[in-house]
């Protein structure tokens, strides 16, 4: 029971990072989805301009 | 002429684009982390210590308190518990300025005398000899270090054994005489106590205080 969010139990609870980095939702996954998710929309984009020129 | 399908993947703005915002987002990243880390890192006040306000690294006068180490169930990894009990180094309670002159030397002779060519200090240094990151709070100062050396305390039983180390049989490798001064000596127990007092998320993980008769690691295990 309450696997997905639990009380934060490090010494400094008030960083974002220490939230990040316990549990499933873990600071790599966070940083792949930051990175990835903007590439998605880059990518989406540059396909109209690609369209577009054709 | 048949239609031609563009392709993103080859296209180099794509990648231009992409390589930009990863790198402007890591540099972003990185500069926030650092400030966040120097933050954290950096060591508390007396005050603070008076107060009980938690810190990782904690005053020079923490030298003044008694340091424990217990199992924290939430963390799920054991952390120095300090004070709220006293228990002054030498038994004389150290003003903030010569807690932190009595520390400044311990480390100077730590770092003259090269203590990090056998020992390791908070993750620095070699597996020769143990770790002393936690070393303040061995059970050994307190069980046979004191009748071992004929001192009265455990930080007097350290002193004696750091000036005359050769003396006592403590480890199958023997500790040399490193020519450590009595004044030296004791600097270096109250940086061996000041360092035991810093929350190192319960590294080493195989020192612990609290495994029943230290089956399971400890700096002198059975």
């Amino acid at each position: 029971m309450g696997v997905m969010f639990e009380q934060c139990t490090d010494i400094s609870c008030g960083n974002i990072f220490a939230w990040l980095n316990q549990g499933p939702l873990t600071l790599t996954i966070f940083l792949h989805t930051v990175i990835i998710l903007p590439m998605i929309w880059i990518y989406f984009s540059e396909k109209k301009k690609l369209e577009k020129k054709n | 002429m048949a239609e031609k399908k563009a392709s993103v993947w080859t296209s180099i703005s794509f990648w231009r684009r992409s390589a930009a915002w990863v790198t402007g987002f890591a540099v972003i990243l990185l500069i926030f982390l650092t400030f966040d880390t120097m933050k954290q890192i950096r060591m508390g006040t007396d005050e603070e210590l008076a107060k009980g306000i938690k810190r990782r690294i904690p005053a020079p006068t923490v030298v003044n308190y008694k340091i424990d180490y217990k199992y924290d169930e939430k963390r799920g990894l054991e952390a120095p518990v300090i004070g709220p009990e006293k228990q002054p180094l030498f038994g004389k309670e150290l003003s903030p300025k010569e807690a932190a002159a009595m520390l400044h030397l311990g480390k100077l002779t730590v770092q003259a005398k090269n203590c990090m060519d056998c020992h390791t200090l908070l993750g620095n240094g070699a597996y020769y000899a143990p770790d002393l990151t936690k070393a303040w709070l061995d059970p050994m100062w307190e069980k046979t270090m004191p009748a071992m050396t004929g001192a009265k305390s455990k930080e007097e039983a350290m002193v004696k054994f750091l000036m005359h180390p050769e003396k006592y049989p403590t480890h199958a490798r023997m500790m040399p005489n490193l020519g450590i001064t009595e004044k030296e000596a004791r600097g270096v127990v109250a940086f061996l106590k000041h360092m035991s007092s810093i929350d190192t998320n319960g590294y080493p993980r195989g020192f612990s205080k609290t495994a029943k008769e230290f089956e399971t690691g400890g700096t002198y295990a059975k």
